[in-house]
């Protein structure tokens, strides 16, 4: 220190460089142990996420002797899969009927809350009428209510239309998510509203303008509106559950949930996990092929499923 | 264009208003989803109209090529009655699926049931009773047909606190006593009959076989706690008066008490505290885990599962069926399950007249009733039914390969036993409860005070029936 | 009835029909109607949103309201011809009924386990991730995975790995892989969920599960966040050599707090409304055998009083949504105390 004060001007130059290195070198190594514990820690994390989906793997290629040993094996002995073979022949779970019911309503559902969502979306960004603002401000209030609460009424109203055990009653009360219709109206009024006036004055009809530019420009969140909603009928289970629990109409995860205890009451723990494994496959396609929408998604939508 | 803002609002007006109709009249105070009361038509059943009636029961595809056949004699008696049928998987499928359709008023018009699911439709006051059709000149029982029922299965239907008559058995199980004979003979043990003999037999084969074995399986936790009363001649349920659920008395909870000490020994296990597993799997040997039971509790309707494995062309063992233990040996007391069948109102009293004829047609009708029996080991409900030549050989072949002869023929043998659970609007509350109660209780294994405890339990349990049935 | 709707909804399609045929269509085509028609149209297009909403949402809050308000209310009585009296009798039974009280506790106790828990991990996990430079990517996609998941069927898969079958011998039948890990440790074997089994270790597979299941959207919120965060403040901190650990107080946190108020309102709100994880790992008996309905919440509640008892079930579904107001205000008023935007 005393150099410091009172040597030259270069010495302390050389002496803070000294110095400097000194404090970069500790730091490197101080950098790479953080590094490391912070791999260290992801790691650990991330198999932790993994275990249940490895385990759900594993168990699926057991065989039912080996599963119910007393220790179970981490690694099978021997890779059984033939489960995956009666998971399709299954009498009681149907997961071929499963999948057809399952696909199907998500797919009409999602067709038809898209079409409601950009039409009501488009009225709220790009028209002015008496009483928008109050509307909006009322449905974005009905989001603050919990879903729970409409299911008690909904019950008796599709019931008393007729509509229990149908593909209906799994489609048509869930068509409109207000949420949805904000989501795409932010999207919208990003469009500069020159482009709708133009398209008026060039004789556009709404309908062409919506195809032609607006559908284009908003793609991305109608991406992940799809995306969410195929998720949404996947995984749906309460509702599904109360008005629609017959074969011919029952989604995937009810299915899923009843299907495994056979006659004597002994659930069959492989089989059932490789029906599970078989049900998570093409959501993970989903994922892998889309993942950029789904994430964009999620976290605008702060929604599960 | 103000015609389209009128529409628009017209279309919002209607909808809530239609929407306010529905419910209040599905929900306000109308009242018109009941039918009236059956009235005997002048004239009696009209053989020349054709009426058309449905029937919703919970077959398995056995099941309904037997009722299909049954429909086809039917037939052949009144051509003009044409039979629906549907199946809806199970009880509760059944159950589930007729009380929305009572809300609506759009009932079938007779179904497989269980008295509790009786009890609730006729909170919406949809079940026709049956007492008018019964004593009918025309139409009713000969008093010989009368006679020929298991007169405990027939007055199930009439067990709703109102002497009223309001379901008909169809076909009935109960529980028996499965033991592995061939283990009994080999260490010389007999048969409990009662449940101190019980006790002592258990201790008996823990003793031989040590910690690998828990001797008595009872798959039904609600059945016992239920049979125990009966047995006791202790309070349960009663379908008359402000307090329903009175099972929390000091005879049950010492029986619980009791149990509690034999399945805390690893003397008997049930169904729930076996993984949810029929106990049966102990039974067989079949369970994963090894361990193994050398006595029984189930059903008569369930006796497939209780046979052994075939080792070189053979069964493991042989397996005896005895009644299961009792209190008091001199009154016996088993509980009886299995479907009834009720007949619903309708405006048309030709075709609630041509329910009763075929539900009357199903209960008499020994080929039917001796084909159901064979087919599921369910007992049939007339005595008559010995009269058909291949029934009969069927149950002479009674024994180990044919296990459902042997749970039928030992459930023939009780038809003096059989009792009858009051009926009423959350009588199956009450039999879920008391079978959580039960299982609640037993597996408690750190309670200081245990008695304590029970009894904190048993006041619960009729707290939460009282509030389920929203007393 | 059924010709009631029939005709109605006969009328209404008539309706539609000349409406489109006369006017609507015209309106398209016809370049001189065009500007009346323009009045209206923002109605046409949002007529299927609000005749939706209006059934099964606004109706539904009026009729709930109602219900719950008629003492004893159910469907069954109501056909019946009961008449109901107005009162608050639905409120005081819940409120007075263990079951519920119950439920509630559950409730709340996990949300206030899982959302901190969850929430800190997140953290933690998303700093980590912000902070490395290969493989980010990778395990970003990896810890997104559960998201992907049916919570049923993964609550399946956690009911295998903590299950254990007791049987009747000294050691158990059958050992789930969790277990296996705590003897490996030198510990005793947790009977976790099956009967016989203790409520707080219920509650420890049930909170195990559900942060499994809540991190990876609060992971990819607050990375999100750590990502726009502006590079200066940090170059200015280095410049300072700040320590790190008060880089993290008093840098990210500030910053990143919007995302953490997002992520803990939004927790909250999906903690009080838990029911399908538990009904994954437990089934519909909602906890261990002997034992059923011990993790039951108010969701549950809700769910199985529909189609038997509307008048508590309504009543409970307004305590539930008060509840869930009043602790989303709080988390607003304290997070717009502590938020620095």
């Amino acid at each position: 220190m005393k150099d410091n004060v009172t040597g030259s001007s270069a010495s302390v130059k050389t002496m803070r460089e000294r110095d400097m290195q000194k404090v970069s070198a500790t730091q490197k190594i101080v950098k790479i142990c953080v590094q490391v514990a912070l791999y260290l820690f992801l790691g650990v994390m991330a198999l932790i996420i993994l275990f249940p989906f490895y385990w759900m793997l594993v168990s699926s290629v057991k065989t039912m002797p080996e599963y119910s040993q007393s220790i179970p094996s981490i690694i099978p002995h021997e890779w059984d899969f033939h489960n995956y073979v009666e998971v399709f022949q299954n009498e009681d779970l149907l997961l071929g009927q499963l999948f057809a019911n399952t696909l199907f309503v998500g797919v009409v559902s999602t067709a038809l809350s898209l079409v409601i969502t950009v039409l009501s979306a488009f009225a709220f960004a790009r028209l002015e009428f008496k009483g928008k603002n109050l509307l909006f401000a009322a449905l974005l209030a009905t989001m603050m209510i919990p879903g729970e609460l409409f299911t008690i009424t909904n019950f008796q109203t599709v019931h008393s239309f007729g509509w229990m055990h149908t593909f209906t009653v799994l489609i048509v009360p869930f068509l409109v998510s207000v949420f949805y219709i904000y989501l795409l109206k932010q999207n919208f009024q990003q469009v500069p509203n020159e482009l709708y006036l133009a398209a008026k004055v060039d004789g556009t009809t709404d309908l062409k303008y919506l195809w032609k530019v607006m559908i284009p420009l908003a793609l991305p969140t109608l991406i992940s509106i799809t995306i969410l909603k195929m998720m949404g009928s996947w995984n749906s289970y309460m509702w599904p559950r109360l008005v629609a629990n017959d074969d011919a109409h029952r989604l995937i995860t009810n299915g899923l949930r009843t299907a495994f205890t056979s006659a004597d009451g002994v659930t069959d723990v492989p089989l059932q996990m490789a029906a599970v494994a078989v049900v998570s496959a093409p959501l993970f396609l989903v994922f892998v092929f889309l993942r950029k929408y789904i994430m964009k998604g999620v976290s605008r939508s702060g929604i599960k499923g | 264009m103000k015609r389209i803002l009128s529409t628009i609002l017209l279309v919002a007006i209607l909808t809530l208003t239609l929407l306010g109709s529905l419910t209040s009249c599905g929900g306000g105070g109308g009242g018109g989803g009941a039918a009236p009361d059956f009235v005997m038509p002048e004239g009696g059943f009209d053989t020349s109209k054709e009426v058309t009636i449905t029937f919703y029961h919970s077959m398995g595809a056995g099941l309904r090529d037997i009722l299909d056949d049954a429909i086809e004699d039917f037939g052949k008696i009144y051509p003009n009655i044409k039979i629906e049928h549907q199946s809806f998987g199970d009880y509760d499928g059944v159950r589930d699926q007729i009380k929305q359709e009572v809300l609506v008023g759009d009932q079938p018009n007779l179904a497989y049931c269980y008295p509790d699911h009786v009890a609730l439709y006729n909170d919406a006051n949809a079940v026709q009773t049956l007492d008018i059709f019964m004593t009918d000149a025309v139409y009713g029982y000969t008093e010989e047909q009368k006679k020929d029922f298991v007169a405990g299965w027939l007055a199930e239907g009439a067990a709703f606190g109102d002497g009223k008559m309001y379901s008909l058995p169809l076909s009935k199980s109960t529980e028996v006593l499965y033991y592995n004979k061939t283990y009994f003979e080999k260490h010389n043990l007999s048969v409990p009959t009662t449940w101190d003999e019980m006790e002592a037999v258990c201790r008996q084969i823990k003793a031989l076989e040590g910690d690998a074995c828990i001797p008595l399986g009872y798959d039904s936790e609600s059945n016992w706690f239920i049979t125990m009363c009966e047995q006791y001649e202790s309070d349960y349920t009663s379908a008359v008066g402000d307090k329903n659920f009175i099972f929390d008395n000091e005879t049950n909870r010492a029986f619980v008490e009791r149990f509690r000490g034999w399945y805390q020994e690893k003397l008997v296990t049930t169904k729930a505290l076996n993984s949810n597993a029929y106990t049966s799997n102990l039974f067989t040997g079949s369970s994963t885990g090894g361990t193994r039971s050398y006595m029984c509790i189930g059903s008569t309707g369930g006796t497939v599962y209780q046979q052994p494995k075939m080792v070189d062309g053979k069964y493991e063992f042989e397996v005896g069926v005895a009644q299961i233990p009792q209190i008091n040996p001199a009154k016996p007391k088993v509980i009886s399950q299995g479907p009834s069948v009720c007949l619903f109102k309708k405006a048309d009293p030709q075709e609630v007249l041509a329910s009763w004829l075929f539900a009357k047609f199903l209960t008499t009708d020994i080929n039917f009733q001796a084909a159901v029996s064979m087919n599921n080991g369910y007992c049939p409900v007339i005595k008559s039914v010995i009269e058909n030549p291949e029934y009969k050989a069927w149950l002479d072949t009674a024994g180990t390969s044919n296990l459902q002869a042997y749970g039928v023929k030992a459930a023939l043998e009780h038809a003096d036993s059989y009792y009858a659970s009051p009926a009423f609007l959350g009588s199956s509350i009450a039999r879920d409860q008391v079978g959580l109660l039960l299982t609640k209780c037993l597996s408690e294994a750190n309670a200081s005070d245990i008695k304590a405890f029970i009894k904190s339990a048993f006041e619960d349990a009729v707290e939460e029936c009282e509030y389920q049935a929203g007393q | 009835m059924g010709e009631k709707i029939k005709s109605f909804f006969a009328g209404l399609w008539q309706n539609i029909r000349t409406f489109f045929k006369k006017r609507v269509w015209q309106g398209f085509c016809v370049n001189v109607l065009y500007k009346k028609f323009d009045r209206y149209k923002a109605w046409i297009y949002l007529l299927p949103a609000i005749v939706l909403l209006m059934i099964f949402t606004v109706w539904p809050i009026f009729n709930t309201v109602r219900m719950s308000l008629l003492e004893g209310y159910t469907s069954m009585k109501a056909v019946r011809g009961v008449e109901f009296e107005l009162g608050i009798g639905n409120f005081t039974r819940v409120l007075k009924y263990k079951g519920f009280i119950n439920c509630l506790k559950n409730t709340v106790l996990l949300t206030v386990l899982t959302v901190p828990i969850s929430t800190f991990l997140a953290l933690l996990i998303a700093v980590c991730l912000n902070s490395i430079k290969w493989f980010s990517r990778a395990l970003q996609t990896i810890f997104f995975l559960p998201y992907v998941t049916n919570s049923i069927a993964i609550g399946m898969v956690f009911a295998a790995m903590f299950n254990m079958i007791l049987g009747g011998g000294v050691r158990p039948d059958f050992v789930g892989v969790v277990n296996i890990v705590i003897e490996a440790f030198g510990g005793d074997y947790i009977n976790w969920m099956n009967a016989g089994s203790e409520y707080w270790a219920n509650i420890v597979v049930m909170t195990v599960y559900i942060v499994w299941n809540a991190l990876p959207f609060k992971i990819l919120i607050l990375l999100g966040g750590l990502q726009s965060v502006n590079k200066q403040y940090y170059e200015a901190a280095k410049v300072d050599a700040t320590p790190r650990w008060r880089v993290f107080t008093r840098i990210t946190i500030p910053l990143l707090s919007p995302m953490l108020a997002y992520v803990i309102i939004t927790g909250f709100i999906g903690g009080f409304k838990e029911y399908s994880s538990i009904v994954g790992v437990f089934g519909e008996s909602m906890g261990p055998a002997g034992n059923h309905y011990a993790l039951d919440t108010m969701v549950g509640f809700i769910y199985r009083a529909i189609g038997n008892q509307e008048g508590t079930a309504s009543a409970a579904a307004l305590i539930l949504f008060a509840i869930i107001l009043v602790v989303t205000m709080i988390n607003l008023y304290v997070s717009k105390k502590k938020t620095h935007y």
